[in-house]
Order: structure tokens, then C-alpha cells, then sequence
């Protein structure tokens, strides 16, 4: 064999490249991989949901890869045939693009022993809602002496320049306005109403902040006394000893589905399948709903307890009586007509 | 092959050291670019129909030329911000002891030690209503009701001025070192005043400097997603997050492609005008 300088690069360069990318040599049977949310979910589910799976399923290998939602669907649309997730976690908006772009499998709902326990609402065949994200009224109670009661109260005018809220690009923020424009006669097919109240509410305008947790900092800093909020960050900040308190107002707070799915083509079925069982049990749920998580359930065999009880509800009955549920599939058809229409007209 | 192989070339170099980094561009830096363009000529969000409409509509939408008017504004403003700030300090870092230029050159380099996102929340506690500077004048007595600086077009400029001044004051201190010193004496010398030494003498010949430090601070201010989004707010656009608003959110990768390629070669226009000046100073510098 003759060895000369070109072949010794070449053979260099290939181990390195094995080295450096092992993905490249060997396609071979890989742990499940759950694609979840990045900070406090990874957490939750770390602590909790993956201890859960594999005391259930023989220690099975199993591995948390937390990514936003439209990162999970550029990377399983990627490799549809042979995907590098085998669960997903999705909020109602691109759960359906999800579905829409057929990346997600129908869940076998007959084979699941927790799938009938879920309330109505979090029954999803193309898959289940193991838990809820509530958004509500945000205020800081240092600042604001009479807790507020309904999404009106924000253009009091005792708020002028204390109000905080997203732009459009978060579930959160888009969520927010459809309940705005419903409040004035509007719907998730007709937010006119929405827009118009956005252009009212201008005076009382601090902040429109870019993400769900810059707006969360801004309480911190004193730059709002009021907002439309997550349930679940405001709990992260009060632990930390910001003053903030969360209510739910009298229009009923929004609830979004945080849904699973079992992604298509998945070589885990088996595994992913069981991993979504694990979510729905009423013991993890029930873990999840204490501190320091506060996640929503979503099996009516929880029972509410803590926070959950004191400011959202006691059961699922009032549970369902307080939060209201939008349709996120007349939302996304026009959701980026109303996110270029927000970008041209909000400008405080 | 021939009879004696010719002697060497001295004046040229092998290439060969530089191809494992070229290769590494070619795959990972010129393949998906040119993806990024084969996307943006596309027509619809699955990319099946070949066209012009994503830059049509771009470059006939008011709103969206208005984002990079805006964006291309708040590069220019920033650039200047940093030079007449950073001039001074390596002016001073030339003409002061070792142990003084230690310390600049430490204070000029500490912020590059922490991470950008760090150094943008320190801005927000800056800047925020009851921030170090409103709770300042507050207590002072000059102002009653905070001002507001945070989600300000002022306050992006400030704070990306201090989180990109390093790529401006290190190409300065580099320039003016280069400088001979017995030239400041010698138009001294022959009776001109120091501000007359300084334009003639030392700003000509600190050019290079200026232009490298302004290309870097502008193209680095420009592209600053955290910082902008984070001073800027979820209101006022610049086009890294109209991008990302395009290519995120709404899915929509062939329109987020063209808003690249269309900013990506607004950003070249923009440097290439630097390095023409830079060019033209070259001869004056050299005379």
C-alpha cells in the first residue's frame, strides 16, 4: 500500500470528521428523544416526567432535547423519513402547523388507560393536552392598591403609561388581543375591535416588549405596574421576590393547550407512547401542580390543590367555567396579516 | 517533465495552508447562502414556484424599506457614537505609561469578558424608570416624573455604543500606534497649533484604524438581535427581528430569505463605501 501526503490527509480528515460528527458513521438504534420547552418545562420534566418513564419502563434510555416549538418542526421537517425526535411539545398554534404539515401520528387513544380521564377540552387525537398555560391579569401589588378584575381595568386611566404587553409573536401576545377583540364584540375571525382597543389603550402604553419574558422583567425593573401575564412565569418571579400577583379575569382567564405529540416515522413508537402515558398520570400531574412548578393539569382525577386552588380554580368543573379555550385553528389563518398589521400600526 | 525545475518564485505563496478553512466556508458558510438565495426566489412558502415576488414586495413596501432605512440609521448612529467616544481613549492609551495603558486597555477589553446578554441587562437596570439614572436625577431634583429612556431609539444607541465600543477603540489603538510620534513634534516644530496637528497629521494617518473600527462597530451594531430587541423593545423594528418575526413565527423561510439577501447587501453597499474612503485615504496617508 502506497501512503502518500493526499491519502494521509484524506484518512485524517474522514476521522476527524467521524470523530467530530459520530451521527455521520453509524444510523443506529438511538434513546427516545423528547423535544420539550427550555427553561422551567426543562426543569418540570427533567425532575419529574423522565424519573416517572423510566421507573415505568424498565429504566429505558430516553433523552430531553428542549428546543421552542418552531425549531422542533424545522428539524423533524428536515428528516421526515428518519425524524431525530420522537416527541414534541407544542403550544395550540404550531401544534397545528404540526399537524397541518403531517409531522405528527394520530394517538392511539384506545390503547391509552389516562387518555378518557382527561377533561374534555385536553382530548386531542392528534394529541392529548397533559397540561395547561393560563394567561391573566399581572399587577404589582406594591403599585396597584385594588387588585384589578377584568382585561378593561388596563385602560383605566390611573394606568396611564404603567401597562405592559407583547407584540404578536408569542402565543401570549396574540392570544391576549383575540380575547380583547372578543371583550368588544369581535372574534378569532375578526379582530378589528382587538386593533381598535390596542389604538385606545396607547396613552396607558409603557411597553410592548419582544417576548413573554422580557415583559415578566420589566416588572422587576418598575417599568410597568400591570400586564396581561403567564401564570406560570409569574410564579418563577414571585418566588424570586419580585412583588407581583396573577388573577384571572372575570372574562374568564386564556387557556392554551400545551399538547404532545408522537412524531411520525418515529423508530420510539413504543417508547414515545408510553412517555405521553407518563404525562397523563394523575401522580405526575399532581407533582407537576405543586411547587415549585404550579403547571396546570389536565386529568380530572387531580385534585387542585396550593396556588392552583386559591387563584385559579378548585376543580375541574370551575375550571372549566373560568378559562376559556380560543380556536387557534380560525387563529393562524390570519395570524400573519394581524403581526404585520400590529408591526405598522403599534408605534408608542 | 522538463530539465531543471525552475527556481522557486519568491513572490508568490502556496495557498494550500488556507484550504482546510476554505473548505470548512465553502460547505458550511457559501453552500447554505446560496440556499438562503435559491429559497428567496421563490414565490410561495413551499418553494415550488420560482419568482421575483418576495423582493417585489419588499422593495415596494414602504413599511418594510422603512425597517432598513431605520436599521441602516441606527448603524450610522451608533458607528458615530463609538468613534467620538473611542478616539479619545486611544488617543490617551499612545501618549500615557505602561501602567495607565494596562488599565485602558483592560477597562477597553472587560466588556468583551462578559457575555452580551449580561451586558444588556445592565442597561435595562440603567435605564429602566426606576434605573440608576431617573432614580439620579430624581433625587437630584432635576426631573419629577421618570424620563423615559428604556424602549427609546436614544436608548438602543447608547447601550449598543457601549456593548460594541471594543471593535472600534482596538483597530484605533493599533493605528494610532503605528504612527510615529516625532511626526506630532515635528509639525509642532514648524508652528502648528494642536488642533491643526491633529487633522492634518494624526487623523489622516489614523484613517486605516477608523475605517476598520467603523466596518466592524456598524456591521456588528447592525446585527445585534439581543440588545436591540431587549432596549428596543417588541415595537420598534430592526431587521434582525423582522427576520426572525418572518422566519420563526410565521414560517414564512422565503421572504425571511429575500429580507436577508436585500439586508446583506445593503450591509455590503454600506462597507464597501468604507473601505472606497479607506482606499482613497491610503495615498493621502502614503504622501
Amino acid at each position: 500500500m502506497i501512503m502518500n501526503r493526499r491519502s494521509l490527509l484524506t484518512t485524517a480528515l474522514t476521522l476527524g470528521a467521524m470523530k467530530a460528527f459520530p451521527g455521520l458513521s453509524y444510523a443506529q438504534a438511538r434513546p427516545l428523544v423528547f423535544a420539550t420547552f427550555t427553561g422551567s418545562w426543562e426543569e418540570a420534566h427533567k425532575a419529574v416526567l423522565v424519573p416517572a418513564f423510566r421507573k415505568a419502563n424498565a429504566d429505558a434510555a430516553m433523552v430531553l432535547d428542549p428546543m421552542l416549538s418552531v425549531d422542533q418542526i424545522a428539524k423533524v421537517n428536515a428528516a421526515k423519513s428518519n425524524p431525530p425526535i420522537d416527541v414534541m411539545l407544542h403550544d395550540p398554534g404550531p401544534a397545528l402547523v404540526a399537524i397541518g404539515q403531517d409531522l405528527v401520528e394520530p394517538y392511539p387513544v384506545e390503547k391509552s388507560a389516562y387518555y378518557k380521564d382527561l377533561i374534555a377540552e385536553a382530548q386531542e387525537p392528534m394529541g392529548p393536552a397533559p397540561f395547561f398555560q393560563v394567561v391573566g391579569l399581572t399587577y404589582n401589588p406594591e403599585a396597584v392598591k385594588t387588585p384589578p378584575t377584568s382585561w378593561a381595568d388596563l385602560w383605566k386611566p390611573e394606568f396611564k403609561g404603567r401597562v405592559g404587553i407583547t407584540n404578536l409573536n408569542s402565543t401570549l401576545g396574540t392570544g391576549w388581543l383575540v380575547e380583547i377583540a372578543k371583550m368588544r364584540g369581535g372574534s378569532e375571525a375578526n379582530v378589528d375591535p382587538g386593533f381598535k382597543a390596542l389604538e385606545e389603550l396607547k396613552p396607558n402604553l409603557a411597553a410592548v416588549a419582544a417576548n413573554p419574558g422580557a415583559l415578566a422583567t420589566l416588572f422587576q425593573q418598575g417599568q410597568i405596574d400591570i400586564s396581561p401575564g403567564n401564570f406560570n412565569a409569574i410564579q418563577i418571579l414571585k418566588a424570586r421576590g419580585v412583588p407581583v400577583e396573577f388573577v384571572a379575569p372575570k372574562e374568564g382567564a386564556i387557556a392554551f393547550k400545551t399538547t404532545i405529540h408522537i412524531v411520525k416515522n418515529s423508530p420510539n413508537r413504543e417508547l414515545a407512547f408510553k412517555l405521553i402515558e407518563a404525562a397523563l398520570t394523575p401522580e405526575v400531574q399532581t407533582t407537576l401542580m405543586n411547587p415549585p412548578y404550579l403547571i396546570v393539569p389536565t386529568n380530572s382525577r387531580v385534585t387542585m390543590g396550593g396556588e392552583i386552588a386559591r387563584v385559579l380554580a378548585k376543580d375541574t368543573a370551575e375550571l372549566k367555567k373560568k378559562f376559556v379555550f380560543q380556536d387557534w385553528k380560525k387563529i393562524n389563518e390570519q395570524r400573519s396579516a394581524w403581526i404585520e398589521r400590529f408591526n405598522r400600526e403599534i408605534k408608542i | 517533465m522538463g530539465a531543471a525545475p525552475a527556481s522557486r518564485d519568491v513572490t508568490s505563496y502556496g495557498m494550500g495552508l488556507a484550504a482546510p478553512l476554505a473548505l470548512f466556508f465553502l460547505v458550511f458558510f457559501v453552500a447554505p447562502l446560496l440556499q438562503l438565495l435559491w429559497l428567496s426566489l421563490h414565490n410561495d412558502t413551499v418553494g415550488l414556484h420560482w419568482g421575483l415576488g418576495q423582493y417585489l414586495h419588499f422593495l415596494t413596501d414602504p413599511f418594510s424599506l422603512g425597517v432598513l432605512g431605520s436599521t441602516l440609521l441606527l448603524g450610522a448612529e451608533v458607528t458615530a457614537v463609538c468613534l467620538v467616544l473611542g478616539f479619545p481613549i486611544a488617543w490617551l492609551y499612545q501618549r500615557v505609561g505602561p501602567k495607565l495603558q494596562t488599565i485602558i486597555i483592560l477597562i477597553v477589553l472587560l466588556p468583551l469578558l462578559t457575555s452580551v446578554v449580561v451586558r444588556t441587562f445592565a442597561w435595562i437596570v440603567i435605564l429602566g424608570r426606576q434605573g440608576i439614572i431617573n432614580a439620579t436625577l430624581q433625587s437630584l431634583g432635576i426631573i419629577d416624573t421618570p424620563l423615559k429612556l428604556l424602549y427609546t431609539q436614544f436608548g438602543v444607541v447608547i447601550a449598543l455604543a457601549q456593548v460594541q465600543m471594543p471593535l472600534m477603540t482596538l483597530p484605533l489603538i493599533t493605528a494610532l500606534g503605528r504612527i510615529d510620534p516625532n511626526l506630532d513634534d515635528a509639525s509642532c516644530s514648524l508652528g502648528a497649533g494642536s488642533w491643526r496637528t491633529f487633522f492634518r497629521i494624526v487623523l489622516p494617518l489614523s484613517l486605516p484604524g477608523v475605517i476598520a473600527g467603523c466596518t466592524l462597530t456598524y456591521a456588528a451594531a447592525i446585527t445585534a438581535f439581543i440588545t436591540q430587541s431587549l432596549i428596543g423593545g417588541g415595537q420598534m423594528l430592526f431587521m434582525p427581528m423582522y427576520l426572525y418575526q418572518q422566519a420563526s413565527t410565521l414560517q414564512n423561510w422565503p421572504f425571511a430569505a429575500a429580507i436577508s439577501i436585500i439586508f446583506l447587501l445593503a450591509v455590503l453597499a454600506v462597507v464597501s463605501v468604507f473601505t472606497t474612503i479607506g482606499r482613497m485615504s491610503r495615498g493621502y496617508g502614503d504622501a
